[in-house]
């Protein structure tokens, strides 16, 4: 097998760091998330492959929260688009688990499938390597199986490392992952190791059916129950490695000026306002009921699979206790007779 | 406690029988131990569902706002600062009084159940201290300053040393020093706007961060809009922060809010005082920057 040291670690993040800007999981004052190596500053920052998962998941590096799209020119009648800021630069996410890998590959159905590719988005995604950190003691919040998501084995990365205790096993897993291995192969070792035993999850969480169930119950009166305490924060979608709603905005400085796109979130009045005034989510129920809509409804009939990857951030940040998981049990046990 | 539960689901009892409310506000447990959550029971037979405990720290005042165009008549249990958070609302006349039966608590302190769920989901940041929460170390108010019935003894401030101390420390920076220090907090903001929506201050019905013609405030994520974002919400909140300090505990990457709102205390108080926000239900009674005096100072401008 092929080990990765963690004394080596360092060397291998900054020779990748020399052809790839790559994105390792740290802890940064406050603060937890992905952040380019380049940046790590040793006296507060902490790297931190170990934790369980980071606060902030990566899916900014793929889809940023602000993302420049082109620059546009008005010349008299005419509008001139002078450039556009597709971004193909190398990137490399070191250490995601599983259910941020599957996030992104969520992503890549919405932006990628069915007909229509986001250029902007094909460009930093095929310009980037995953390497994936294989889970092999889930947390208390942790519920991604039941979201059919494979977290000793994750799916979508190209390459897989396993937490032996000293080192990592390195399993390179995909054409691209070869490339990256090839760079950085001098580092590795080879030796035969046990892999650890995976641990059972924490909590008990049944989504089967629960897709089918929800075609029936937008009306349903759970809805202004469950939304009752929600503030609308837009906390959950905003900490989500799944949620890829976005905005597209323009700034113009005279006839000068440049359209973007920034992460939106369902939870907010303003995202549904229609130019007209109008709204269709004009309180807090309709908004919360969309957000578990599309999660767990929505998204599986389109893509067969759910737009939730249950690494149960939004369990754990949701200022009013607020928790899909608990959403989930309560549609199960809902009754839709009536 | 037991004792405060106990009293509070009496008086919910008693409030549906005499059908005084349709709607009760307070709090309940979650799975987990520290997982308190706000709870709004709707007849007497969800009273038992409700609880008040250590972990009973998220201010309801905030969510009155949901109701406003109801006709409901709704209970709601109040700490000190959730109190004022009801006076704030009272005051810029977002609900009748008489809609409101408020049950009072006297606060000694509360703990954070987002710290604690951070510390034990193995996502978390720093491991945060678990007592008792930041805000409540801060907390003047800790009995409530508006109620119908009150519940419990009375408390002392639970503030120890000196208020704006740490304000101090930043008014004794240098431009650049401060300068810096913002730019690199505020660059970490994730723009979500959760400080906004759990504010009892923030009562607008159209936000100004949500008006897009014309746009006020840019959504990109840079330290240009970020900082804008900041600055106007300060200027909103001075003389209307009633310091129950829920916009930084909410906060999901630990942006220090509470240090600019205690600096508009500060300021008001100096400027414009003496004045604390939400002290006291008067109708009719004005937030100091709500009103024009010509005495008011402007060398500043
Ligand atoms: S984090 Fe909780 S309160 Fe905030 S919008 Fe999401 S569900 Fe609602
Ligand atoms: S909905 Fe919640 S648990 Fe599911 S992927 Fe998003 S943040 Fe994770
Ligand atoms: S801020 Fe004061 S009143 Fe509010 S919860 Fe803390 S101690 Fe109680
Ligand atoms: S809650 Fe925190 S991250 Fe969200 S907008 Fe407010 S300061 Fe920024
Ligand atoms: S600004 Fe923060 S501390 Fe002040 S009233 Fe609003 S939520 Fe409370």
């Amino acid at each position: 097998m092929k080990i990765l040291s963690k004394t080596r670690l360092e060397n291998v993040f900054n020779k990748l760091n020399e052809t790839a800007e790559v994105f390792v999981p740290m802890q940064r004052g406050e603060q937890s998330g992905f952040y380019p190596w380049q940046t790590f500053a040793a006296g507060s920052d902490k790297l931190w492959l170990e934790a369980l998962n980071v606060y902030l998941p990566p899916k900014n590096v793929v889809f940023p929260q602000t993302e420049r799209m082109y620059n546009i020119k008005q010349e008299g009648q005419d509008v001139k688009i002078d450039e556009t800021y597709e971004d193909s630069k190398s990137r490399v996410i070191f250490g995601a688990r599983a259910c941020d890998v599957k996030g992104i590959t969520c992503m890549d159905d919405v932006f990628l499938t069915r007909g229509y590719e986001d250029s902007f988005y094909k460009a930093r995604r095929q310009a980037t390597t995953i390497i994936a950190n294989a889970c092999y003691a889930p947390g208390i919040a942790c519920f991604c199986s039941a979201m059919g998501v494979k977290y000793v084995d994750p799916e979508g990365a190209d390459i897989i490392i396993r937490d032996i205790g000293d080192g990592y096993v390195w399993e390179t897993i995909t054409e691209k992952g070869e490339m990256l291995t090839a760079r950085i192969a001098d580092l590795l070792e080879e030796r035969e190791v046990t892999l650890p035993e995976p641990k059972p999850f924490q909590q008990d969480v049944n989504y089967d059916g629960v897709a089918e169930k929800l075609k029936g119950m937008f009306e349903h009166p759970l809805w202004d129950k469950l939304s009752q305490t929600c503030q609308n924060c837009g906390i959950c979608t905003y900490v989500c490695p799944s949620c890829y709603c976005f905005d597209i905005q323009v700034k113009m400085y005279g006839n000068e000026g440049y359209r973007f796109r920034c992460w939106d979130s369902c939870m907010y009045e303003e995202y549904t306002r229609e130019a007209g005034g109008g709204n269709p989510r004009p309180a807090s129920k309709e908004r919360f009921r969309n957000r578990f809509l599309h999660k767990l409804e929505f998204f599986k009939e389109r893509y067969g699979h759910p737009l939730c990857t249950g690494c149960g951030r939004c369990t754990v940040v949701c200022p009013a206790g607020i928790s899909i998981v608990k959403i989930i049990d309560a549609v199960k046990e809902a009754d839709t007779d009536a | 406690m037991k004792e405060i539960t106990n009293k509070i689901k009496e008086t919910a009892t008693r409030l549906f029988k005499e059908g005084q409310v349709d709607i009760f506000m307070a709090w309940t447990k979650g799975d987990l131990p520290f997982q308190t959550k706000p709870y709004f029971a709707r007849s007497v037979d969800d009273v038992d569902n409700i609880i008040f405990d250590e972990y009973s720290i998220h201010n309801l005042s905030g969510t009155l706002l949901k109701f406003r165009d109801g006709q409901e008549k709704i209970g709601i249990v109040v700490k000190g600062c959730d109190s004022r958070g009801v006076v704030r609302i009272l005051e810029d006349n977002q609900f009748q009084r008489d809609r409101l039966y408020i049950v009072g608590v006297c606060c000694p302190g509360m703990k954070d159940p987002l710290v604690a769920m951070k510390n034990y989901s193995g996502f978390n940041n720093k491991n945060s201290a678990e007592g008792i929460a930041a805000k409540c170390l801060n907390c003047t108010t800790p009995n409530p300053v508006i109620y119908d019935e009150i519940i419990g003894e009375e408390q002392p401030p639970h503030l120890q040393g000196e208020r704006f101390e740490q304000v101090n420390a930043l008014e004794n920076m240098s431009y650049d020093e401060r300068y810096k220090f913002w730019a690199d907090t505020f660059s970490t903001c994730i723009r979500c706007y959760a400080c906004r929506q759990v504010c009892p201050a923030c009562n607008c019905r159209t936000c100004i961060f949500d008006e897009m013609k014309p746009q006020w405030v840019g959504r990109e994520n840079n330290s240009t809009d970020n900082m804008m974002y900041h600055l106007v919400k300060a200027y909103h909140m001075a003389g209307r922060c009633i310091e129950c300090g829920e916009c930084e505990r909410v906060c999901p990457v630990n942006i220090p809010l509470m240090l600019i709102n205690r600096k508009l205390v500060k300021d008001v108080n100096e400027l414009f005082g003496s004045y604390e926000a939400g002290m006291k239900y008067e109708e009719g009674a004005k937030p100091a920057l709500s009103v024009y005096n010509v005495n008011d100072p402007d060398n500043f401008l």
